[in-house]
Formats: structure tokens, sequence, C-alpha cells
């Protein structure tokens, strides 16, 4: 069944093989964006937010133990397309990313006007090297790069500059969505406000839907339309974001916006003590359960996404 | 006891000589250019900038990593100047690292890490040693002392990787703390913990701490001044109420504005943020280093001479001519809002 919504993802679950035996680094999520929106995903090392980033563009490393769930986009089910075909159709064509530390990933020896143009070229989408060179041009107007920077190198550009590039890079197909892996996290305070404000603007004018990855909540909330919280690789809420950032529901999301230090106002800060678990051998009920002060007697069954009001979700027994 | 100066620091710089192919100088990398400030005892500063304003190189100046080019600094009453001074200073001062696992050996245990330091200052006696290893163990909450003194850095996780590194600078039993971005690299829920660590420690063993951030919104937990770095000068000043209510700095100003509190208004509307990039260090530029991206830039003034300090508010230090009060009559062309 199709799902509404520029990009669905359903029971998605991405396990790693190592020594030890599978890591279950993404274990079941399921996830809706509508377009125009941006969903965030926060979430703390280790969650596995990285990895449902990858899951959903199918990059997958070598050691891949499981691969299994469904990514509907607009209605069509591109984890069963062979891969020639996903490679083609889908990656960089109706679905980008912007991976994490992407200032860093550019290519030292081509001019940046060059690689932005690249996918342009690869996917067949344009005609020349000077139409895509053209192309690549009003993205840079776009994202607020100076023109004649076409014709630099990556070293020769700021680090605010050079994600600016890995940014327009992701833009130049217009994709349908755009998985934004950490895009300000190696970033300056001035910097980082500066790319919020080019992603909303892209937002805004081009309609572009992302889905923004992050440890960083208070600076998620710059883009969030709804949010996402990831613990030991699952879901644990899901909800509209001025109701998210005001009052979280799971005790996760309530300890962690809770250790969110605030410039304005006052506010007590908390801290979450232990460790989140082990991905090898995920304890049986709820993740959370041994860090968590409202645990009780049911907390050792697993509990399914519960519904509360409308359209929020919560993998809590609490709200049974 | 409280009011006694701890640290004094006297116009303090540190320049990197930069050369081309090993032998043509090129000119000096202004990293820390003229910084001068007093440090009381039992008073915990936030020196914030953003990465390349020099605040790391003041840290590291500080604590006797690099040798100022000019300038002075004066510990306790004497002044540090040769080897025999640095290494009285040394084992004074203690240093928490930014990237904990980075700043410990990966091939000595716990009990190694920590007595290291012991040894080379000179207490030789095993007891004596363990027992200053359980005492500092314990007060960062490293127990059971036996479980965890045969372990390995990377059989501990962050939040216990950076506590092992805050024992270790405790462990000399020091009067300053100089923390330079202790929390960056740990995430958010351990994040708190590690700062009460360090305020509890602070209040308890009266000392003086230097919290070198990028991350304004920590430091109201944490410090009672704020020095605020842009291209190698402390260019504002304050107790660090005063100045998150009211800064005066436009560079301070942009700086508070640009961050984000939590809150899902934020979505709606665009920041402000100042054009341009930090100031290149090799060719600061004349005057104050701002000028080139200040809102409230004044012709004439602004790009002629670093400004000197001014005190618009008791405790309240700024480098700006906005509060210089014998321009005050002239009308001001855009007021510091």
């Amino acid at each position: 069944m199709p799902q509404n919504g520029v990009l669905s993802v359903e029971d998605l679950r991405l396990y790693f093989r190592t020594s030890k035996g599978p890591v279950q680094a993404v274990d079941g999520v399921t996830l809706r964006l509508e377009r125009g929106r941006t969903v965030v995903v926060v979430g703390e090392s280790g969650c596995g937010k990285s990895s449902l980033a990858r899951a959903i563009l199918r990059l997958l490393p070598r050691n891949v133990d499981t691969y299994a769930g469904r990514v509907w986009l607009n209605g069509v089910d591109v984890m069963s397309l062979p891969e020639e075909r996903f490679r083609r159709e889908v990656r960089w064509v109706r679905l980008a990313m912007v991976p994490q530390a992407a200032m860093n990933s550019l290519n030292p020896v081509v001019r940046v006007g060059d690689q932005v143009a690249e996918p342009l070229l690869v996917h067949g989408r344009a005609a020349s090297p000077a139409e895509a060179l053209r192309s690549a041009q009003e993205i840079f107007r776009q994202v607020g790069v100076p023109i004649d920077f076409l014709n630099r190198y990556p070293f020769e550009l700021s680090g605010g500059m050079r994600q600016r590039v890995a940014i327009a890079m992701a833009l130049i197909t217009v994709p349908d969505v755009v998985v934004l892996d950490e895009p300000t996290s190696a970033l300056d305070v001035l910097t980082q406000a500066n790319i919020m404000n080019v992603l909303k603007a892209i937002k805004r004018d081009m309609g572009a839907s992302f889905i923004l990855i992050t440890h960083d909540i208070a600076t998620s909330s710059e883009l969030a339309d709804d949010a996402a919280v990831m613990y030991a690789g699952q879901v644990v809420e899901v909800s509209r974001a001025e109701q998210f950032y005001r009052e979280p529901l799971h005790p996760y999301s309530r300890a962690l916006m809770a250790s969110v230090p605030t410039l304005r106002g006052e506010k007590t800060l908390g801290f979450i003590s232990g460790r989140p678990p082990s991905l090898l051998d995920p304890p049986k009920g709820c993740r959370f359960a041994d860090r968590c002060p409202a645990r009780f007697s049911r907390c050792s069954e697993e509990p399914p996404l519960l519904k509360v009001g409308d359209d929020r979700l919560v993998k809590c027994w609490l709200y049974a | 006891m409280r009011d006694e100066v701890l640290l004094s620091v006297r116009g303090l710089h540190t320049w990197f000589e930069l050369r081309r192919w090993g032998f043509v100088r090129v000119g000096h990398v202004h990293a820390v250019d003229g910084v001068s400030f007093d440090l009381h005892r039992s008073e915990a500063v936030a020196v914030v900038g953003e990465s390349g304003s020099g605040k790391s190189t003041l840290a590291k100046t500080i604590l006797g990593l690099h040798l100022p080019t000019k300038g002075e600094i004066v510990f306790d009453g004497r002044a540090v100047h040769g080897q025999e001074d640095l290494r009285w200073y040394r084992s004074r001062v203690g240093y928490v690292q930014q990237d904990p696992y980075g700043a410990l050996p990966p091939f000595m245990n716990l009990q190694r890490i920590l007595e290291e330091p012991l040894a080379i200052n000179g207490i030789t006696s095993q007891e004596e040693r363990l027992r200053r290893i359980r005492k500092v163990l314990d007060e960062v909450k490293l127990t059971p002392f036996d479980d965890f003194l045969p372990r390995f850095p990377h059989m501990l996780s962050g939040g216990q990787q950076q506590r092992l590194v805050v024992a270790r600078a405790m462990i000399l039993e020091p009067k300053l703390i100089v923390a330079d971005e202790p929390v960056s690299m740990l995430d958010a829920s351990v994040r708190v913990e590690i700062l009460q660590l360090l305020r509890g420690l602070q209040a308890k063993h009266n000392l003086s701490v230097i919290y070198i951030t990028h991350d304004l919104s920590t430091v109201r937990y944490f410090c009672e001044r704020v020095f605020v770095m842009y291209g190698g000068m402390i260019i504002e000043q304050a107790p660090v109420g005063e100045l998150l209510r009211n800064p005066r700095h436009p560079y301070t100003q942009a700086l508070l504005a640009a961050i984000s509190d939590p809150d899902p208004e934020n979505a709606t509307r665009m920041k402000e943020v100042p054009p341009g990039e930090p100031p290149s260090l090799l060719h600061p530029p004349s005057g104050c280093r701002f000028h080139p991206r200040c809102p409230a830039f004044m012709q004439g003034i602004c790009e002629v001479e670093v400004p000197p300090d001014f005190q618009p508010a008791t405790g309240h230090h700024v480098a700006c001519y906005l509060y210089d009060e014998r321009r005050q009559a002239i009308p001001a062309a855009s007021s510091p809002a």
C-alpha cells in the first residue's frame, strides 16, 4: 500500500555484521515526511541516526547483516528497486544528501563549480557542461555563494562557504527530499546561523523537503516542522515541532530537553545518568527502562508506538 | 580572600612566525594580541569566542605550553619567567583538554595515568600515591575504585573519560584549572554532568577556573565573569548576568542573537547575522578588528585606532568607540541597539 507524503519509511532495519554478532543500528524505524516540510531526527551519538540516513539512501557499507523494511518515495517503493535502477533514478536525483562533515568531503583538486555541476552531467540532466555550469551558477546564488567562487578550489573557501557548496551539490538536481546529516555541527555560531538562514530560505523558495539529522536540539528548532527522537536504534517519539519543543512526552525526550542549556529564561539543568544499552544485545523491553525515572513493571515488555492526541506517537507505556 | 588576585595577565601577545618554503618569513599570526586581565581566587571565568579568535592559544599560553612573544603572567605574586618558575607554576595549574580520548594515552591504564603526575612531582611512596588517587577518583565519582584502576581509556564511556581527565588535572591539588572546551565533544545529556562536577570541585576546593568555550549558552551555569574574544583580543568583559542581559559590543550582540534556544518559533524567522568572515590574524584589520563587519561602523573612528577599554557600567569593560563618553556629543549614526 503506497503511503501519502513525499517520503515514508516503514519498519526500516539496518543491522551490521561484527565479530561479536549483529549490531542493530536501525531497528524498526517508521517515519513520514510531508512535502515542503522538515522532519528533525534528534538523538545522541550511537543512537543510529546517521545509519538511518544511510539506510534511506541505501549507502551501505560491506558488512550489512540485515537491510529490510519499506521506503516509499512519492508513492513508489524504492526499497524494492534493483541497485542499478536505484542509482540511476533515485539516489541524488530524487533523494539527495548532505553528509556529515560535508565541507571536508569536497574533492580538493576539482573546482567547486565543476563538482556542483557533476550530478547533472552524470545523471544526464544537462545537455552540455556549459548548461550544467549555468545551473550551478543559479544554485550558488540560492545558497549565497558568490558566482566567481565557481572557479575556486575548496581550500580557497572558508568552512561556511564549503558547507554551502555541499548543500548546493545536493540541491542541484532539485530532489524531492534532501537528507541533511549534522549540517552545522562543525561550524561556528555565526556561520551556523547563516547556514540555517540559507536552509530556511531554500525551504521557503524551492519548497524543499528535508530530513535533518542532528544531536543539537537547540539549533534543530530553527528548521523543524516535525521532530522524531531516536534512542538505541529506535524512534521513541514523533511530534509536531510546536508541541515537541514545549513539552516532549517520552521520558527520554524530556530528560534530553532538560539537559539543553538555554540563553533566555532560567532553567535548572538535568542530565541522564548511565549510558545507552549495547546495540549488540539490546534489552527485551523498553530500551530506556534502565535509565528511566518513571519505569514500572510493564517496562520489561517492549512498548509499541502509542498514539497520543491527534498526531503524536510515543513509545512508552505511560501513555497506554 | 575572595578578591585576592591569583593570576594576573599583562599585555600578553602570542604570535606564531609564518614561513614559506621553510625560510622566507611571511609574517606573524597574531593569535593572541594584547590580552590583560586579573583572575581572582575561587573565581570562574569563561573565555568565549569563535574558532580563530585566539581563545585556545590564550589557554595554552596561560598553561605555559606556548611561550608568550610579549607580556607577563604573574601567578600568586610570582612572575613566571624561566624554567624554574615554569616547573613551580605547572604543578599548580591543571589542564582539562577538549577531546578526552585524544588526551589520554591509550596504552596506560587508569592507575598509571594518575600516578604519572605524582611521580614527576616526587611523590615516591606507593601508599601516598594510592591514597591520593583514591581521593581524586572519589571526587570525580569514578567508583568503585578497584574496578576502575586497571581499566584502559577505551573501556570507559565518553563521560567517564572526561571525568578521568578532570581527575588527572586535579591530582596535584592545583589552584587553577584551565578547561579548554571540556564538554564540546560530549553528548548533551552528559555535558551538564561534567559541568556540574567541575562547578562542585571549584566550590569545594576554592579553585579558580578558566573555562574556554564557543558555547555561550553554558556559561551562565558555570561562571561569574565572561570574556569575549575576537581576533586575538578581549573585546568585552562583564559579569555573566550583565553580559547576557545587556551585551554592549556589536559583536557580542550578534553572537548572542545567533544562538538558538529550543523554541518552535525559531522556524518562523530569519536570524540577523553580520556579513563577512572572522579576520585574518596574519594581516588583522586596522583599528577595531570587527569594523569591516560591524553594523554600527563609524567612518574615521573605528578603522583608525584599536579602541581602548571603556566602562559603560561598573565591572563591564568594552573595547568599542560607541561607549566613548567624549563622543557622546556627536549624534550617533546608529544606536547600539
